[in-house]
């Protein structure tokens, strides 16, 4: 039985209501098959890994799929504890950011800009304001969230996960198992 | 009487002044030449501002998509779309960070013209004597107005400067004018500098008003603390900004030998500078010989994230306000528990009736018996005498209520945490994301260590005591279980030590140019922390013990010495109070901030011999080149802090902040990979070199404490390094990195060099990384670097970004 991401979508802290535009909650099956169909997704995750540490593994499962990893914060060091590196950059999540909003960045492998970057285990507000500067600034990038929060300011987010961890690693799952499919 | 040519009598003539030429006074008291900016008006730096987004990118995260401020709107600028106006979002951005940054200057600005004419009325006017050490006495003046103040009167025109410039730069935000981001953040960037000229003038006129210590490194010890109220007296909390009022009510106190009846605890920087009075070198008389150390006796009650907590913790009697940063619900709260307020600021008058002018033996009366909540004064000297017979005379009134209700019954507290429904709303608005719920629950439970354990990370917003369904008084929930802590919140902190000395300049001077010094963190902000107080002891600690000059003030400065070592030691006690390394200095209130950007300038001026009068530009210049100073506000909340940011940024100091801040919505950020944006100008011969991104960035949103202590560090990295001392940087820059990210910085190989540039620790292997990871050339006969860093480690190059600094041009 999937679980139903697309409840709860008001944004987690409730007075975050920017605009005309703004995100729609997905289930796991679309979010998933964007994922699969990115030419260059980058899963950016950050801090709050470590409040829920067993996220990692799910994370590094998501790398193992080929999705490259961009690790804000100092969570590069929940990967190093694990052993896995292979696909995972550490980086700022603000400079990162920042270098996704530029046309003519060549991203983190000089291999050329960003089509889909998701978010996860990242602190809401700082998440919602990068998505925020996206949804601006380079409309060229399509934003998914994976986290357990409605994202407001991303294109595919999931709803509110954050009472129930369950489900939500249950729907993290999910998404890795379409990219696998 | 604009112009009067010929002779004229003044015999018959009363009450006449007669202005002699400021100017003129000036160039007879001062040798330096006036420089190429005084009194800089709205466009006059442009051009230095636009080198620092050229290289620092504006970034925008927009909280709003909309504008609203006219009657075309609601526009929705999302994207590509503009305003009715014609207006862009990154326009609307910039013109709202301009809106915030003039808030944050005319706070700290009005609070010195306040200061201004009240310490002229009552002191006179008083010589701007700032001891024997200090002879650039107000450096951020001296800059930017190009005068050297001689008197508080001597500030007037400066305050007058500010006003018009503000005026202008308001004017500008209006519908239908600017309309270029760009310009708007070079306003922003002038309201920002024009806040650090606000600023010192305010500290300045109460430095010498009050006699506080001028750059005293031995600033006295006082206590800090919920708990160091006494409750066996009446308790007088001011809170605030502005000491005015509540240097009254201590002046009261001492005059009438009260201080065995009131407790006066300063909530705010009004604490700060309250412990200040009376400490400094005897002058002026009228301070020195009635209220000498005064400023000791009073006592910091806390920094701004505990004011919620203190009231529902039951630590006062009265309260007095001031202005700025006083939370608006202040009557609400106090009338609650019948705590009378003053309101003595014409800033915060909170719908009270004014009673300035009628007896202070009425007002009493009328507070002590609860027949108004409160009242507002508008003259300090009442207002403080108010403040503390009324805290005296009502606290046998309130017994009642002290026992009765700010602390809830054991069996109203049961009631309470079992009527949660674990419905989450109360998570869903918390800024820390505490997880209010799973806490409330355990408590229900009888386990009380969650509320202990999140108690310091609360911030005290109450923002889920108002959608709790439940009605469950959250705030009062953690003040029942934390009692203990209340009683027992007793720690020690030194009193604001002022500026800078420039005997201290002198010694540090060429370490911190040549890089020996790591670097001088500036630790500023107020309450709004991502995960509690503890950090800002945190990273006080980590940079004082990695030999960094460490400055601090207002509430973080409170907030970190809230923490012991095992001795029991606060952070004040563990180290000295100079501008030194290894040794950390609390600067003082808001305003005192100034002091920091101002000993960029010394350094500037009296390390390296250039002539600061109104030239802004090259010191600035010189800072981003040459001082490695960062700033950090880890609790920053406030416009105040918006542009007190914003200008250390326009004088080339970066500053890293916390991830709330991204609600000031714009940052400064660098990109790497433009090669071009870091080109630089060697000043000997006017040659143009590529150098290493340093600092890489201004304004720096980081996502967790471990990642803003990495970024400090390296944002201490200035072109001017000399081997040993970017040797020195680099060596923190990795350790840190190897401490709280378990790796190496990604980025280490950009800021090497030459071989001695590398870690002595991880040197080998540095040079085999830059051989086989980068591909540079590496003689290891000679363990030397042959070809591979962006630019060659020269001992004389002179780097700036400004032309007229070229000495021959090619």
């Amino acid at each position: 039985m999937t679980v139903d991401t697309t409840k709860n979508a008001v944004p987690f802290e409730m007075a975050q209501i920017p605009g005309p535009e703004m995100a729609k909650a997905y289930n796991t099956a679309v979010i998933g098959a964007i994922m699969k169909k990115a030419k260059r997704p980058l899963l950016v995750v950050g801090a709050e890994l470590f409040e829920d540490p067993v996220m990692f593994d799910k994370v590094i499962a998501i790398g193992k799929t080929g999705v490259p990893i961009a690790a804000t914060a100092h969570s590069i060091k929940g990967f190093i504890e694990r052993g896995y590196t292979d696909n995972v950059t550490m980086i700022g999540l603000h400079p990162l950011t920042n270098y996704l909003r530029f046309k003519d960045w060549q991203g983190l492998d000089g291999q050329g800009q960003y089509d889909v970057v998701i978010f996860m285990g990242i602190f809401y507000k700082f998440a919602s304001a990068m998505f925020s500067a996206l949804k601006n600034f380079n409309r060229d990038i399509k934003r998914v969230s994976i986290d357990r929060y409605y994202h407001v300011n991303a294109d595919m987010t999931f709803g509110n996960l954050a009472f129930d961890q369950d489900k939500y690693h249950e729907a993290v799952d999910e998404v890795t198992a379409k990219l696998t499919a | 009487m604009d112009k009067m040519e010929g002779s004229f009598a003044v015999e018959d003539m009363q009450n006449v002044q007669i202005n002699i030429g400021a100017i003129v006074k000036e160039v007879e008291e001062w040798d330096q030449p006036m420089g190429p900016f005084p009194y800089p008006t709205i466009a006059t730096l442009r051009d230095w501002d636009f080198k620092i987004m050229n290289r620092y990118k504006v970034f925008y995260s927009p909280i709003c998509d909309r504008c609203t401020l006219c009657t075309y709107g609601p526009c929705d600028l999302t994207g590509d779309k503009r305003g009715a106006c014609g207006i862009d979002q990154a326009a609307q951005q910039g013109r709202i960070v301009l809106i915030a940054c003039l808030m944050g200057a005319t706070a700290h600005c009005a609070h010195g013209r306040h200061l201004y004419h009240w310490c002229l009325d009552k002191f006179g006017d008083l010589p701007v004597n700032m001891g024997d050490e200090i002879l650039v006495d107000a450096p951020i003046t001296r800059t930017i107005a190009g005068i050297k103040p001689k008197t508080l009167k001597d500030f007037g025109p400066v305050l007058s400067y500010f006003e018009e410039q503000v005026s202008q730069l308001l004017a500008s935000t209006h519908t239908g004018q600017e309309g270029s981001y760009l310009d708007f953040e070079s306003k922003a960037l002038h309201a920002g500098m024009l806040d650090h000229l606000g600023m010192e003038v305010s500290d300045i006129i109460q430095t010498v008003a009050y006699d506080m210590p001028r750059g005293d490194e031995d600033a006295p010890i006082v206590e800090c603390g919920m708990g160091t109220l006494d409750k066996s007296k009446a308790i007088l909390i001011t809170y605030g900004h502005n000491l005015a009022a509540s240097s009254e009510a201590m002046f009261y106190t001492e005059d009438n030998n009260l201080w065995d009846k009131v407790d006066i605890g300063g909530v705010c920087c009004t604490a700060h500078d309250n412990v200040r009075i009376g400490e400094g070198l005897g002058y002026p008389k009228e301070i020195s010989e009635k209220y000498k150390m005064v400023g000791t006796k009073a006592k910091i009650a806390g920094a701004i994230g505990w004011w919620r907590k203190m009231v529902r913790g039951d630590v006062m009697d009265c309260v007095m306000v001031d202005e700025q940063c006083v939370w608006t619900d202040v009557l609400n709260e106090c009338s609650k528990l019948k705590i009378p307020v003053i309101a003595s600021s014409e800033k915060i008058m909170l719908g009270l009736p004014d009673r300035t002018n009628d007896p202070v033996d009425g007002i009493v009366d009328d507070l002590v018996n609860f027949r108004m909540p409160g009242v507002a004064v508008l003259d300090p000297t009442k207002a403080g005498e108010i403040g503390v017979r009324t805290a005296i005379a009502v606290k046998p009134k309130r017994a009642e209520i002290r026992e009765a209700d700010p602390f809830l019954s054991e069996e109203d507290f049961k009631k309470y945490a079992e009527s949660c429904t674990y419905c989450h709303s109360c998570q869903f608005v918390c800024p820390p994301h505490i997880k209010i719920g799973d806490v409330v629950q355990a408590a229900a439970k009888g386990n009380f260590e969650p509320l202990s354990s999140t108690y310091e990370i609360c911030v005290g917003c109450r923002r889920c005591e108002q959608v709790c369904p439940q009605d469950i008084p959250i705030l009062s929930l953690y003040a029942y279980a934390n009692k203990e802590y209340i009683r027992n919140q007793k720690f020690k902190m030194r009193a604001g030590r002022g500026t800078v000395k420039d005997t201290e300049i002198r010694r540090v001077g060429a370490p911190i140019v040549l890089g020996t010094i790591p670097g001088v963190i500036a630790i500023v902000g107020c309450g709004n922390y991502p995960n509690g107080t503890k950090e800002c002891y945190d990273i006080a600690k980590e940079f004082v013990d990695r030999g960094f000059i460490v400055a601090a003030s207002g509430c973080m400065a409170m907030d970190m010495s809230l923490y012991t070592d095992d001795d029991g030691k606060t952070i004040w006690e563990q180290y000295g109070g100079a501008v030194d390394g290894r040794n950390i200095c609390n600067v003082g209130s808001c305003v005192a901030n100034a002091h920091i950007t101002g000993a960029t300038i010394k350094i500037a001026t009296i390390f390296a011999g250039r002539n600061e009068r109104a030239n802004f530009d090259d010191m600035a210049d010189y800072t981003l080149s040459k001082i490695g100073a960062c700033g950090v506000a880890w609790g920053a909340y406030s416009q105040k802090a918006a542009s007190i940011a914003t200008g250390c940024n326009r004088m080339g100091v970066p500053v890293v902040v916390q991830p709330h801040s991204v609600m000031y919505r714009r940052a400064f950020l660098g990109r790497t990979d433009k090669k071009e944006d870091w080109e630089i100008i060697d000043a000997r011969d006017g040659s143009r070199v590529y150098c290493e991104p340093a600092p890489e960035h201004m304004l720096y949103v980081a996502e967790s404490v471990e990642e803003a202590m990495l970024m400090m560090a390296k944002l201490c990295i200035r072109p001017s390094d000399n081997s040993q001392g970017r040797m020195i940087k680099l060596t923190h820059y990795c350790d840190i990195s190897m401490k709280y990210f378990g790796c190496m910085p990604p980025d280490w190989a950009i800021y090497v060099r030459h071989a001695s540039d590398l870690p002595l620790k991880w040197k080998d292997d540095m040079l085999k990384e830059l051989e086989s990871k980068h591909g540079w050339e590496i003689d290891w006969k000679r363990k030397a670097i042959v070809s591979g860093p962006i630019r060659k480690m020269d001992v004389s190059f002179d780097p700036t970004n400004i032309e007229r600094k070229i000495r021959t041009k090619k």
